[in-house]
């Protein structure tokens, strides 16, 4: 039997105005997954998030946490964007317990606890300190660990690596798989980098714009732990012509122009 | 060694502004000796010092006067002006109108309405409070409706998905983003304030203040008295903007140091 969907997309859509952001939409995604989605600008990936956030009504469907209906309803899962959208007049461990802050107030076990992710993930040094003394990557963190102390199962990033420098978003990567594996969540990833896409996930969703859809579900058969020389291995390079051959064909409007020149 | 160059950076911040006092009263000196300037005027540092010393308690109790109309009218006018703000915020309709009342209270001089307040208003403390708030209230509101709507959507979207209720958004994300811009409105008009305080005392010169002492002195021609007065205005100036910067420093500490103050409550010890 396969095993019961920790977050599931229910013929979801949504349409603005005239414009169909994102038409009728299905996933499942497994306990534990890591799922990256890919697709080009304006397919509806934030759309999609939004939905499951529940800071957007759908215009059709339902969204489901555990079997229940949580369509509407945000509180259920953790969002991190690509901005860090730290709070400069909150210090790191205020910044880390915002989600108990926001509901009456953080208290002491909450906050010891922010110090211990603080600690966990290399930034005990900084717990008292302000994000504007803060590198990106070091902002970064503090953002997912804000996203972590909510304890959602799901958390839904949105490019939270996608404003650093291609350094920094490598240590980044390999240091969310770790945290990925310490903390067992179940992770929907959009990002814009392929090469990122495939390297994290269990499975790739690959979205495709006007209107905005799932075209495909690619399944990454890379076993883990994934060290960084698995970038260059054949069938990670097959996996990464596949999608990236997907996004072109059904995405590009410089190749829909180019048509009838070939 | 960071201890030192700190120590060395506060005796700085001291030292600039002092030097810059002794230069100031060093030249005026100078410069009413060198040209012999007769004393009723410009009289020279040290008439003016005399005349202080002379008349120390009735200006004393005149800058107190002062002070308390600039202390309750500023509160006055900055409260208003913020509770303006966010009800502006809030609803379109607030918005549309309370901007034309707004613009009035900017339009009109103040000097203009300085003497109907007295009519109304009598020849207390209420007159002089009103003149004292209309003086900040107009950037406070400005201000402060630029700082609310500065709060970046995306951040409103986030802390929604969080599962925020309007009051604590409002409490933890929009009222902490509006610190910045009002309290750039309250120095630019601190020292207006004092100015508005003492346009009031002048149409009703019963307070004792400062503006009082300076109207009377004027009025008999004595430039010591005259200049006496203006010092104490200077001072009480300064002393206006920088309680708002201590208020500033106080509530503000993310934008005076890198981390949190250790004895505040967000400072986090085992
Ligand atoms: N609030 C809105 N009102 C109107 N149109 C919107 C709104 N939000 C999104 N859209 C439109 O919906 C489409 C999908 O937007 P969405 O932000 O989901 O794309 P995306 O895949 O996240 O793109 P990107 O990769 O650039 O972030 C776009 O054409 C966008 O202009
Ligand atoms: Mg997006």
């Amino acid at each position: 039997m396969e095993q019961a969907p920790k977050l599931a997309l229910m013929g979801v859509s949504r349409t603005f105005g005239d414009l169909t952001a994102l038409s009728s939409t299905e996933l499942a995604v497994k306990p534990g997954e890591f799922i990256s989605v890919v697709g080009p600008s304006g397919c509806g990936k934030s759309t999609m998030f939004n939905i499951i956030a529940g800071v957007l009504q759908p215009s059709t469907g339902k969204v489901l946490i555990d079997g229940k209906d949580v369509t509407n309803q945000s509180g259920h899962v953790g969002y991190m964007l690509q901005k860090d959208l730290l709070l400069p007049w909150r210090t790191v461990l205020d910044n880390i317990v915002l989600g108990a802050v926001l509901k009456g107030g953080a208290s002491r076990a909450e906050r010891d606890e922010g110090v211990a992710l603080a600690r966990r993930y290399g930034l005990g040094d900084f717990i008292n300190h302000y994000p504007a003394a803060l590198s990106g990557g070091m902002r970064q963190r503090v953002a997912l660990m804000r996203t972590l102390a909510m304890h959602h199962d799901v958390m839904l990033l949105d490019e939270p690596f996608g404003a650093l420098d291609s350094q920094t978003r490598l240590s980044m990567q390999q240091w969310l798989l770790s945290v990925w594996e310490k903390e067992k969540r179940t992770i929907v990833f959009v990002t814009h980098d392929i090469d990122e896409a495939i390297f994290l996930a269990d499975r790739v969703v690959v979205m495709t714009p006007r209107p905005g859809r799932i075209h495909e579900i690619i399944d990454v058969p890379i076993e883990r732990p994934r060290p960084v020389s698995s970038l260059t291995r054949p069938e990670f390079v097959a996996l990464k012509q596949r999608i990236l051959g997907t996004i072109y064909n059904n995405a590009s409007p410089a190749n829909e122009e180019a048509a009838p020149h070939a | 060694m960071h201890d030192l160059t700190e120590n060395r950076s506060v005796l700085l911040k001291i030292f600039y502004p002092v030097a810059a006092l002794v230069l100031v009263v060093g030249a005026w000196a100078f410069l009413v000796w060198f040209y012999e300037v007769p004393r009723y005027v410009m009289p020279s540092p040290s008439d003016v010092a005399n005349h202080i010393s002379e008349d120390w308690q009735t200006l004393v109790k005149g800058f107190g006067v002062t002070f308390l109309e600039f202390l309750l009218g500023f509160t006055l006018g900055a409260g208003t002006g913020f509770v303006f703000a966010v009800l502006m915020d809030m609803s379109r309709t607030v918005r549309g109108i309370l901007y034309p009342i707004l613009i009035l209270s900017q339009a009109i001089p103040i000097i203009a309405i300085s003497a109907a307040l007295t009519i109304w208003l009598g020849f207390g403390l209420a007159p002089k409070l009103v003149i004292v708030a209309l003086v900040v209230f107009f950037p406070v509101v400005v201000n402060v409706l630029d700082g609310l709507a500065s709060v970046d959507k995306d951040v409103l979207n986030l802390v929604r998905s969080m599962g925020a209720s309007k009051f604590s958004t409002f409490r933890h994300v929009k009222l902490p983003a509006t610190y910045s811009p009002l309290f750039s409105a309250l120095k630019l008009s601190a020292t207006f304030s004092v100015t508005g305080a003492v346009i009031a005392e002048w149409t009703a010169s019963t307070s004792g203040g400062i503006g009082a002492y300076l109207l009377q002195a004027n009025s008999r021609l004595n430039t010591a008295g005259t200049f006496s007065a203006i010092t104490f205005l200077a001072a009480l100036g300064i002393v206006s903007f920088l309680l708002v910067v201590a208020v500033e420093y106080l509530l503000t500490p993310w934008k005076s140091g890198h981390k949190a103050r250790r004895w505040s409550r967000s400072y986090w010890q085992e």
